[in-house]
C-alpha cells in the first residue's frame, strides 16, 4: 500500500524454505539487463576481484572492513535449462538434495553447524542456475565453509532421502498448484516460449519428478557441479587472500566427472500473432490479465537495459502510465505491474493486471493504446529523467548487505561476467528517448504477444 | 550490524528522535512511528488505520496525489505508508542529498493530508479487493480463521485491512477524527539510520516538523481490550491440493521479558530456519510437508505462538498429531545444554542479521521506542537470551502450551477422524 518503491522480480524459486508469512524470505537480486564489453573502460571501476583459481573455479571476492558479516554465494550453471530431454525436475530437485549432505557430512549436519553458528542458509534455482548461499560471522567462515563445500561437491544424493525428499517436492509443487498467480505465469510462459526450455515450469510435474531417479542425479551432479561451470562468491569482512586460502582448500578436489545426455535444443521463441490461453478456476476472487514479450539474452545487453526502463515507465511507481491511467484514473483494474527479467539467451517482460472479468477486453485494448503510443511517441525528457533516477538509486538501494552484492556479482557471472554488474546505473543514464523507442518498436509489440486471461470458474 | 552509534533526542514539541549515525553507504532510511494501528482500533472501525495508511498520501492541503507521486520517484526516492498491528508507520528512503526535500514531503503527508472522498472511495474498493483475494490463499484463509478464534473481538482477532462490513462504513470523517487523534508530535518517534550525524538530525527533522503545536486535549488512552475466548477447533472445506492445519496457543506480550525471551527461544528452536525441530522432524524425516514452521510475533499486547503445516489432504491428522506433539513435548522434555545454547545462538545470529540495512536498523529502534520498549531493548534482548535456562523453557512451555485453537483448512477428507 502506499509503495513508491520498484522491485525487480526475478524467475526463481526461493526453494529450499518459504517463509510465508512471518519472514519473508526473499532474495533481493538486483537482476539488471548488461552492458557490452567493449564499454568496459568507460565503466565504474568494479570493487571486487574476479580470480581463477588453478583449477578453474572463477572466485569473485569483495573486502568490506565495515562489516563483521560474510555471505558466500555459490552459483552453478545448472538450472532447469541444463536439464537433458526427459529429465524435467531434475536441477530443482538437486538443490534440495545437495542439503542431504555428502559421504563425510550428514544429512542436515550442515544446516545444524551453519544455523547453530547464528548464521543462514538457502538456496534457489532458476532456469540458467541453482545457487546456495550462507551469511554468518566472519569469524565461522573457516569452520562452515569445507561443509558447504563437501556437500556442493560431493552430494551423496542418498537413495531413502532421495524418497522422502521426492515427497517433499511434490509438496512443493501442490502449493503452487493453489497459488493461481503461479498457474497463470506458468500457462503465460508455457505460451510465450513455446518448445524452449524457459517455457517449463523449473519444479517439473509432479509425475515428471516421481520419474527422476537417484542415480540419474548423480549424473547430473557431477556433469555440472564442476569448477569451469561455478562461481563462488565472498563478500564481507574477509580479507583476501585469506578468501582465496579459504576457497582453494574447500574447492579442491571435486567429483570425477560423468557425462549426462545431450541437453534439449533452445528453439528461439517465435510468436507471429496474439496468442491467447485461459484459465478458469475455482475460488478465484479477480480475474487476471497476464501479457508478455520475449527480450534478447544478455548479448544484446542495451537492449535489456531499454526493456528494463521501459517495464517502469509502464507501471513503476504511481505516477507510471499504466497505474496512472488503469489504477488511478479509469479505475478498470484493482493492480497493475510490468516486470523485466534478464535472462541469458531469453528475457522475458511481462504486464500483470488484477482486474473484474468484465474489464478484461477494454483493459486489453488500454493496453495496445500504450504500447502503440510507446512506438509513436519518443518519452519525454522529464520522463526518461524520472526512471533514470529511479533506477540508478534503486540500485544503489539494493546493495547495501554483502548477501545483496554477492548475489548480484554471482548472478552476472553465471549468464555473462561480473564486472558488469556494476556498469549498470551509468549505462541507464546513457540512455536516449530515440534509442528506448526504437527498442519499443522492435520488442514490445501490441499486435505480437502471449496473453494469459484467467477467470473464475 | 549495528556498531554505530545510536542517540535519542527529544525535540521541544515532544517528538522523539532517534539516529544512527552510519556512514557507510550513501543513503538516509527513516521511519516516522505513531502510537496508533490495529491495537487502538473500535472492533467496528476496524480496518481504518490500513485506509488511512492508503489515503494519507493522496493529497494535502497543497499537494495532489500525483504532484505526491510525482514528486517522490522523480527524484527516485521511496515512501510508504503502513498499518500494522501496535503501529502506524510511514517510511522512506533517500540518497543523502534529497533527504531533506523528502522529509519535508513525509512531514506535509503525516500533518497535513486532506482525504479526497474520491481518492478514499478508490481505496476503500482496493481494500475491499485486497480482502476478497486474500481468501484465494489457503494459508491466509486458515490464518483469519485461527486469528478469529483466538482472539474474538480483540483488535488481533482482525486483519489490518478491516472486514467488508466495518470498510463500507468508514468516511473522509472518521479518517479525519482518527487523524486529529493519534497524529501530534508527542505521538511521534522518528527514527533514521544512514549518512546523517546526530545534529544535523536534530536540525532536519526540526525544520519540517518544529513548529508542528501539540494540542489541548490529551493524548489518547489505549484501549481496554477484551478477554480472549476459550479453545475451539475449525475446519473450511476447499478444493485445494494440500491443506493447511494450525495450531495456536495465546502467549505473553513483549513487556512480559522472561516469558516473552523463553517463547522466542522455544520458536528458534521448533520454527526457525532448516534445522529447526519442525522442520527436522516432520519435513526432513517425514517427508510430510515443504512448508512447515511456527511464528511468534512480537506484541505489545497478548501475542499467539503458531505451529503450522501444508501437508497432503490425506496427511493432514499426522500432520496435526505431529505439531501438537512436537510443541507440547517441551512441556514434558526439557531442551537440552547442546539444544538450547543452539537455539539461542541462531536466534542472536538471526536478529544480528536482521539489522544489516538502514532501513532494518531505522525500523527497529523506532518500533522497540514505539511499543515502549526503548532503544535499549536492544541490548536487554540479547542480554536476557544469553542467560535464560532450560527450566524457565520448560515451566514457560507448561504455562503457555494448554490447549490449543486449530483450524485446518483443505479437502473434505475421506474419513471423518480429524481432531475431535
Amino acid at each position: 500500500m502506499g509503495q513508491f518503491c520498484i522491485g525487480s522480480i526475478k524467475r526463481e524459486l526461493p526453494s529450499r524454505l518459504n517463509y510465508q508469512y512471518y519472514d519473508a524470505l526473499t532474495l533481493s537480486i538486483h537482476i539488471k539487463p548488461l552492458q557490452q564489453l567493449s564499454n568496459l573502460c568507460k565503466a565504474p571501476l568494479f570493487p571486487a576481484e574476479a580470480i581463477r583459481l588453478s583449477n578453474g573455479l572463477t572466485l569473485i571476492h569483495q573486502y568490506l572492513p565495515a562489516t563483521p558479516v560474510v555471505a558466500v554465494d555459490v552459483w552453478v550453471r545448472a538450472g532447469a535449462n541444463a536439464e537433458p530431454q526427459d529429465w524435467h525436475g531434475m536441477a530443482h530437485f538437486l538443490e534440495h538434495m545437495i542439503f542431504k549432505g555428502s559421504e563425510a557430512v550428514r544429512p542436515g549436519e550442515f544446516d545444524w553447524i551453519i544455523e547453530t553458528s547464528g548464521g543462514g542458509t538457502n538456496a534457489a534455482t532458476s532456469h540458467d542456475y541453482a545457487h546456495f548461499f550462507i551469511t554468518t560471522a566472519a569469524e565461522y567462515i573457516p569452520q562452515t565453509l569445507p561443509y558447504f563445500a563437501d556437500i556442493l561437491l560431493h552430494a551423496a544424493i542418498p537413495d531413502e532421502e532421495f524418497g522422502r525428499e521426492m515427497d517433499v517436492v511434490i509438496e512443493e509443487i501442490h502449493g503452487c498448484h493453489d497459488d493461481p498467480d503461479w498457474l497463470g505465469f506458468q500457462a503465460l510462459c508455457e505460451t510465450i516460449y513455446g518448445q524452449s526450455p524457459y517455457g517449463r515450469s523449473i519444479l517439473g510435474t509432479a509425475d515428471q519428478v516421481r520419474q527422476r531417479s537417484p542415480h540419474q542425479m548423480r549424473c547430473f551432479h557431477r556433469t555440472h557441479y564442476q569448477p569451469e561451470n561455478m562461481t563462488v562468491v565472498m563478500v564481507g569482512g574477509m580479507e583476501r587472500e585469506a578468501a582465496i586460502a579459504l576457497v582453494s582448500e574447500a574447492f579442491c578436489h571435486f567429483a570425477v566427472r560423468s557425462e549426462c545426455p545431450p541437453v534439449m535444443a533452445d528453439p528461439k521463441p517465435q510468436l507471429e500473432e496474439i496468442t491467447r490461453t485461459e484459465l478458469r478456476l475455482p475460488r478465484l476472487e479477480q480475474a487476471r490479465l497476464m501479457l508478455a514479450w520475449t527480450g534478447p539474452g544478455v548479448d544484446l545487453m542495451d537492449v535489456g537495459i531499454g526493456l528494463d526502463m521501459l517495464s517502469v515507465i509502464l507501471a513503476g511507481g504511481r505516477s507510471s502510465r499504466l497505474v496512472r491511467d488503469l489504477r488511478e484514473e479509469q479505475q478498470q483494474v484493482w493492480d497493475i505491474g510490468c516486470e523485466f527479467s534478464l535472462q541469458k539467451t531469453a528475457s522475458l517482460i511481462t504486464i500483470n493486471a488484477w482486474l473484474e472479468a468484465e474489464a478484461l477486453p477494454k483493459v486489453e485494448a488500454v493496453l495496445q493504446d500504450h504500447l502503440t503510443r510507446l512506438q509513436r511517441e519518443p518519452i519525454a525528457p522529464t520522463e526518461l529523467s524520472r526512471v533514470q533516477r529511479l533506477l540508478c538509486n534503486d540500485y544503489a538501494f539494493s546493495t547495501e548487505t554483502p548477501a545483496q552484492l554477492a548475489g548480484l556479482y554471482g548472478y552476472y557471472n553465471t549468464i555473462a561476467q561480473a564486472e558488469l554488474a556494476v556498469t549498470y546505473p551509468t549505462r541507464v543514464q546513457q540512455m536516449t528517448p530515440e534509442i528506448l523507442q526504437q527498442i519499443a518498436q522492435d520488442y514490445l509489440k501490441p499486435d505480437c504477444y502471449a496473453v494469459t486471461v484467467m477467470r473464475s470458474l | 550490524m549495528s556498531a554505530q552509534p545510536v542517540s535519542l533526542t527529544r525535540l521541544n514539541n515532544g517528538i522523539t528522535l532517534i539516529t544512527v549515525d552510519h556512514q557507510a553507504a550513501d543513503l538516509i532510511a527513516a521511519r516516522c512511528f505513531f502510537r496508533a494501528g490495529g491495537r487502538w482500533e473500535k472492533p467496528h472501525q476496524s480496518g481504518i488505520s490500513h485506509l488511512l495508511a492508503a489515503v494519507m498520501t493522496k493529497g494535502t492541503h497543497s499537494l495532489t496525489a500525483a504532484e505526491i507521486a510525482n514528486q517522490i520517484e522523480s527524484m527516485g526516492a521511496s515512501l510508504g505508508t503502513d498499518a500494522a498491528a501496535d503501529y502506524f508507520t510511514l517510511g522512506l528512503k533517500t540518497v543523502t542529498a534529497d533527504f531533506p526535500v523528502i522529509l519535508n514531503l513525509a512531514a506535509e503527508i503525516l500533518r497535513s493530508p486532506t482525504f479526497p472522498p474520491a481518492e478514499v472511495e478508490l481505496e476503500q474498493q482496493l481494500t475491499l479487493q485486497n480482502i476478497r483475494a486474500q481468501s484465494e490463499r489457503p494459508f491466509s484463509v486458515a490464518f483469519q480463521q485461527l486469528r478469529q478464534a483466538m482472539y474474538g473481538d480483540h483488535p488481533y482477532g482482525f486483519s489490518i485491512l478491516g472486514t467488508p462490513a466495518t470498510l463500507d462504513r468508514l468516511t473522509a470523517a472518521d479518517l479525519k477524527d482518527y487523524h486529529q487523534t493519534y497524529f501530534r508530535p508527542d505521538n511521534l518517534v522518528i527514527s533514521l539510520s544512514g549518512r546523517i550525524e546526530r545534529d544535523r538530525a536534530i536540525a532536519q527533522v526540526a525544520a519540517a516538523f518544529g513548529d508542528w503545536p501539540i494540542p489541548d486535549r490529551p493524548l489518547p488512552i489505549a484501549p481496554q481490550l477484551p478477554a480472549l475466548p476459550p479453545p475451539s477447533s475449525h475446519r473450511l472445506h476447499q478444493a485445494t491440493q494440500q491443506a493447511i492445519v494450525m495450531v495456536g496457543y495465546p502467549a505473553p506480550a513483549v513487556h512480559n521479558l522472561p516469558d516473552y525471551i523463553a517463547l522466542k527461544v522455544i520458536n528458534t528452536y521448533l520454527g526457525s530456519g532448516l534445522s529447526s525441530r519442525l522442520f527436522v522432524e516432520l519435513r526432513e524425516k517425514r517427508g510430510l510437508a515443504y512448508d512447515v514452521s511456527a511464528f511468534y510475533p512480537t506484541r505489545f499486547s497478548a501475542s499467539q505462538f503458531v505451529a503450522y503445516i501444508g501437508t497432503a489432504p490425506e496427511n493432514a491428522q499426522v500432520g496435526f498429531d505431529g505439531l501438537v506433539a512436537e510443541v507440547e513435548r517441551l512441556c514434558q522434555v526439557p531442551l537440552t545444554e547442546t539444544e538450547l545454547q543452539a537455539s539461542k545462538n541462531k536466534l542472536l545470529g538471526q536478529y544480528a542479521l536482521g539489522k544489516q540495512t538502514n532501513a532494518d536498523l531505522a525500523q527497529l529502534f523506532g518500533w522497540y521506542t514505539i511499543i515502549d520498549l526503548g532503544i535499549e531493548f536492544d541490548h536487554q534482548f540479547q542480554a536476557a537470551v544469553h542467560q535464560v535456562t532450560p527450566d524457565q523453557i520448560q515451566a514457560a512451555a507448561q504455562r503457555y502450551f494448554q490447549t490449543p485453537y486449530i483450524t485446518i483448512v483443505g479437502p473434505e477428507p475421506a474419513r471423518e477422524t480429524l481432531v475431535g
